[in-house]
């Protein structure tokens, strides 16, 4: 596949972020983040907690809308109207047609507790996408097989263990085809040991050439997964490089302390 | 010993006796209908109270607060004949020609042509229509809580994958809302089930007005048979007849709860 090949010349990237400000309230959040995915990257934020990068990853499908700057899939910019903290959607359509590209992986998994794990997998092809039912399961049990709960179908969240319900939730986010998946701190709610059989099928995804943008405290991972990690620090980005260069060669002091921190962590 | 079983069959089937079984239709027709119009009219109010937009917040607010604090039995009175005086001016302010007004004697309605008339079943309707408005406003505040009790987390990722406000508030909130809303709406249905005996205000022939009347001592034999008061019987039976209800409702609405309550619901593992 595609994997960290350039894309072609003229090609728009996947995800492209213009100048992201957003504050809550008198708290700025984030001040002027700009970056762009390109098609199979791989790109980490990471960053101490309060540096705006869950934020910013939820800029990126409109869970929160940046008071200024732009985000662009695939070169179409996500169209929203005012300005400022009262900046809201302006073409709800279109959205939907977009997040129905996203997948979306939350920390706490947020899989729907009244459907089982492969309804669970089928209700946005279905009903937001509208297709085949029989194609859309054959497709769900595969991804389910994938993600190595294929034999967890017809259980609900609530009967699995929080590694199992992840997996269930990445399966969930690639029945739709997704453009780029969202990682936001998928391990942070697991315990240590379930943590490294979610790493393995980010880690299978990556490899795959999925685009990606993940949110992440394990900085060993951002290291292995990576095509580009970028630092956040405050709202701005204060470091970005390759893996081997952001943890290799280290140009940032606060970056060094960062890392030092998490490493005694 | 025959005779008295055969007595005692004729004397319990005889007209009035028959008419008093055929008179819990409307008690039970009131209750299924009360309590599905105060679900509606829940589920109304609470969508309006959690609007975006202030005006039907207001209204859904002033709903649930105002109409619970009215007493059932006074709402009862004046929503039914309100509601036909209403309609009465309505439809005068069309048919009531100046001579008609004029020649009209009575009060109310302000002409002849005007007048409407109201039997068991438009009585009945508007009867469950006062316990649906009555017992909706309780529902409203039961599902208003319920609406906010099913995890934020799950709204969002309905959100993030594209589904529509119709969509996440049907295939996600609502659906989910019921686990949260059921024991508080169960209570709300046993106060309707209790309001359904006040179908006698609104000269309904219902279950409590025949009790009443068969069991009034008698002492003309030309009229039936010769007995004393014997109202409290009959009011046993209503007491029998209204535990069961409840008891079915309890088995009723634990079905519900199991149904609605897989994979949300501690109960429902394993």
């Amino acid at each position: 596949m595609q994997h960290a090949s350039p894309a072609p010349a003229g090609s728009s990237p996947v995800v492209e972020l213009r100048g992201l400000h957003k504050s809550f309230g008198a708290l700025e959040v984030l001040k002027g983040i700009s970056f762009a995915a390109r098609e199979g990257q791989v790109i980490s934020l990471i960053g101490s907690s309060g540096s705006g990068k869950s934020t910013l990853l939820r800029c990126i499908n409109m869970l929160e809308i940046p008071d200024r700057g732009d985000v662009l899939i695939d070169g179409e910019a996500i169209k929203l109207r005012g300005t400022g903290a009262s900046r809201q959607i302006a073409d709800e359509a279109q959205l939907r047609r977009i997040r129905s590209e996203l997948g979306m992986v939350f920390q706490s998994f947020n899989l729907w507790a009244h459907m089982t794990v492969l309804q669970n997998v089928m209700e946005v092809p279905l009903v937001v996408q509208g297709r085949q039912r029989d194609e859309v399961e054959m497709e769900a049990r595969a991804m389910l097989d994938k993600v190595g709960i294929g034999s967890k179908t017809d259980a609900y969240p609530s009967q699995l263990s929080g590694g199992q319900q992840q997996r269930a939730a990445i399966a969930r986010a690639l029945c739709i085809n997704p453009r780029v998946m969202l990682f936001d701190e998928p391990t942070s709610a697991l315990d240590p040991e379930l943590e490294v059989e979610v790493l393995r099928v980010i880690k299978v995804l990556a490899d795959e050439g999925r685009s990606m943008v993940l949110v992440t405290h394990d900085m060993e991972f951002a290291r292995s997964v990576s095509d580009w990690v970028i630092f956040l620090h405050q709202g701005r980005i204060e470091e970005e490089g390759t893996p081997d260069d952001v943890f290799g060669a280290t140009k940032s002091a606060r970056l060094r302390q960062f890392l030092n921190a998490a490493n005694h962590t | 010993m025959i005779e008295d079983i055969g007595f005692w069959f004729s004397y319990l089937t005889n007209g009035k006796h028959l008419t008093w079984y055929a008179s819990f239709q409307f008690t039970i027709f009131a209750a299924l209908m009360g309590g599905a119009l105060a679900v509606i009219f829940g589920l109304a109010g609470a969508t309006m109270k959690n609007s975006r937009f202030m005006p039907l917040r207001l209204v859904g607010s002033i709903y649930s607060s105002i109409v619970r604090g009215v007493p059932d039995v006074l709402f009862f009175l004046f929503f039914p004949l309100a509601f036909e005086q209403a309609v009465e001016w309505v439809v005068a302010t069309q048919v009531c020609s100046p001579e008609a007004i004029a020649a009209q004697t009575a009060a109310w309605p302000p002409c002849r042509e005007a007048n409407w008339f109201l039997g068991t079943t438009e009585y009945l309707l508007l009867a469950s229509v006062s316990l649906g408005l009555v017992y909706g406003a309780f529902a409203t505040n039961v599902i208003h809580g319920a609406l906010r009790s099913v995890p934020a987390g799950q709204l969002e990722a309905a959100r993030a994958y594209g589904m529509s406000h119709s969509q996440v508030l049907w295939r996600i909130h609502v659906r989910q809302m019921w686990v949260y809303a059921l024991p508080g709406l169960s209570n709300v249905w046993m106060l309707i089930i209790k309001a359904t005996s006040l179908l006698s205000l609104l000269q309904i022939a219902d279950i409590v007005l025949w009790a009443d009347r068969l069991g009034a001592p008698n002492f003309l034999p030309a009229v039936g048979l010769v007995h004393e008061d014997w109202r409290w019987r009959y009011y046993l039976v209503l007491f029998v007849f209204y535990i069961l209800v409840t008891w079915l409702s309890e088995k009723g609405f634990e079905a519900i709860m199991r149904r609605v309550g897989k994979g949300i619901l501690s109960e429902a593992r394993a």
